[in-house]
């Protein structure tokens, strides 16, 4: 599995949702109504899965998973 | 000043969730207390209470909201839509701007800020919800139907023990009576039953320890009687004023006529025994509502069966109504389920609504041997009885001496 699916897979865990609700190419925030408090638990979830320290610019509800999976890459990866 | 009409409620009970099984078990006279077994809590000095069973099975909330908010939150949440449905009202016709909420609660969300807690000291900071914040408060439930619905009217918690809720009913009254919003939810939810919380209501020294039988345990007026047993639940009621409750073809159920409040001001536990006060909260109610005592058909008693809480609450009933005491059918329904609190007022109120409409005074239960500084009323017991009540009275009390009491007019 890769990387986004895995973020997806940690996303409709946490938050309770289907995993078609996670859309691609939208932001976690127009797919899914994610506010700043679901956010901070999300970051917390991929830090534990992932095992990398992400900052809240880094990731934040404004990004898609896509982009959320290219930050981890690049943590895992350096 | 017009008067206020209550045109439905919700509730979620140890008897029942919803009106139907709710009055069944209650005119019936069965006891829903039972050993809380959900975690072992036999050391407990007491460890019985009223139960509620299978909320998710009448829940419409989502599992993604379920998460962030606590079960006194869950079942304000779940006794809002019944009360919204059985009053026919369509919030998307409404300006929310003017509708209100009105709640009553005592303890707060302690299942979800004692396990929190448990995370915190285990994980650390990072094993705590970010919820914890907004879930564990005594005004959070009011938070989440304002948030479910988009309420945003002037709205309100009122934390004052056992008396919260009935002292929320009062208040959205007199907001309605100014016309200050168009409608209000009003009422109180509680949740004590959790480890902590259950451990809590032990220290306060007002719980039965009687256990065994369960169903025996709460008893008050009784000679017996050693304190009340807690239980969990919600009752929320729509109030809105008689004009637009006719305009709109709604079902009266009932209206608040008159509400009154007073402190004892002795002790930060025990009420005064000589039930001055209390009585003088009754009185401010009736002479509101316009009624002498011999217009009164029924009274939902508090009945906390503490020493102090029986004899003072009986005093105040004598020295108010005078001979008519014992003419007024009387009883303390909540002896079935256990008494909800913050949220017991409510729940009180509804238990009436609906010995009005059946004409039916519901029962108490475990009187055997009337205390002799207890006598004097006419206490309804074991069974229903048949009787028209037109207006009624409800009495809710709570620690360090509150008084609340509020009168009801059948339409």
């Amino acid at each position: 599995m890769g990387t986004k699916e895995e973020v997806k897979q940690v996303i409709v865990h946490l938050l309770k949702v289907r995993p078609e609700e996670v859309k691609d190419g939208q932001s976690l925030e127009q797919s899914l109504g994610v506010d700043s408090t679901e956010m901070v638990e999300v970051v917390i979830a991929l830090q534990k899965k992932f095992g990398v320290q992400l900052a809240e610019k880094e990731v934040a509800k404004q990004h898609t998973v896509e982009q959320i999976a290219q930050v981890i890459d690049s943590k895992r990866n350096a | 000043m017009e008067r206020v009409a209550v045109t439905g409620f919700g509730i979620v009970a140890p008897p029942g969730i919803g009106k139907k099984p709710f009055w069944a078990n209650v005119k019936a006279g069965r006891s829903s207390v039972r050993k809380i077994e959900r975690y072992d809590a036999s050391l407990y000095p007491c460890h019985v209470g009223g139960m509620v069973h299978d909320l998710d099975v009448y829940s419409h909330v989502s599992s993604r909201l379920l998460q962030k908010i606590d079960p006194f939150s869950h079942m304000a949440l779940i006794a809002s839509e019944m009360a919204l449905k059985d009053a026919g009202i369509d919030l998307s016709k409404e300006n929310l701007n003017r509708v209100g909420i009105f709640m009553g609660n005592a303890l707060g969300g302690w299942l979800y800020g004692e396990t929190e807690l448990r995370d915190l000291y285990i994980e650390g900071r990072e094993g705590v919800s970010p919820y914890m914040a907004s879930a564990w408060f005594p005004a959070a439930p009011q938070g989440q139907v304002s948030i479910y619905y988009g309420i945003k009217g002037y709205s309100k918690t009122v934390v004052s023990d056992r008396a919260s809720s009935l002292m929320a009913v009062g208040h959205a009254t007199k907001v309605l009576q100014k016309e200050k919003a168009d409608f209000i939810l009003a009422g109180g939810m509680e949740a004590p039953l959790s480890p902590y919380g259950l451990l809590c209501c032990n220290t306060n020294g007002e719980l039965s320890t009687k256990n065994d039988p369960p169903e025996e345990a709460y008893k008050p007026f009784d000679r017996q009687r050693d304190g009340f047993v807690p239980a969990e639940g919600a009752g929320i009621m729509i109030l809105e004023g008689e004009e637009r409750a006719k305009k709109r073809s709604a079902c009266i159920l009932a209206y608040i006529t008159g509400y009154g409040t007073t402190c004892d001001g002795v002790d930060r536990i025990k009420p005064n025994p000589d039930g001055k006060e209390a009585g003088r909260a009754i009185r401010m109610a009736l002479d509101q509502a316009g009624a002498k005592p011999v217009d009164i058909d029924y009274i939902s008693l508090d009945g906390a069966a503490t020493q102090e809480g029986d004899v003072g609450e009986v005093a105040a009933i004598r020295d108010v109504f005078g001979a008519a005491a014992s003419k007024v059918p009387a009883s303390v329904p909540k002896t079935m389920f256990g008494n909800l609190l913050g949220a017991s007022g409510a729940v009180d109120m509804i238990t009436t609504l609906l010995a009005m409409e059946h004409n039916m005074a519901p029962p108490m239960l475990n009187l055997k041997e009337v205390d002799p500084a207890c006598k004097g009323l006419d206490y309804v017991t074991d069974k229903a009885r048949p009787v028209e009540i037109k207006k009624a009275l409800v009495i809710s009390r709570g620690r360090g001496g509150i008084n609340a009491a509020l009168v009801m007019e059948k339409a």
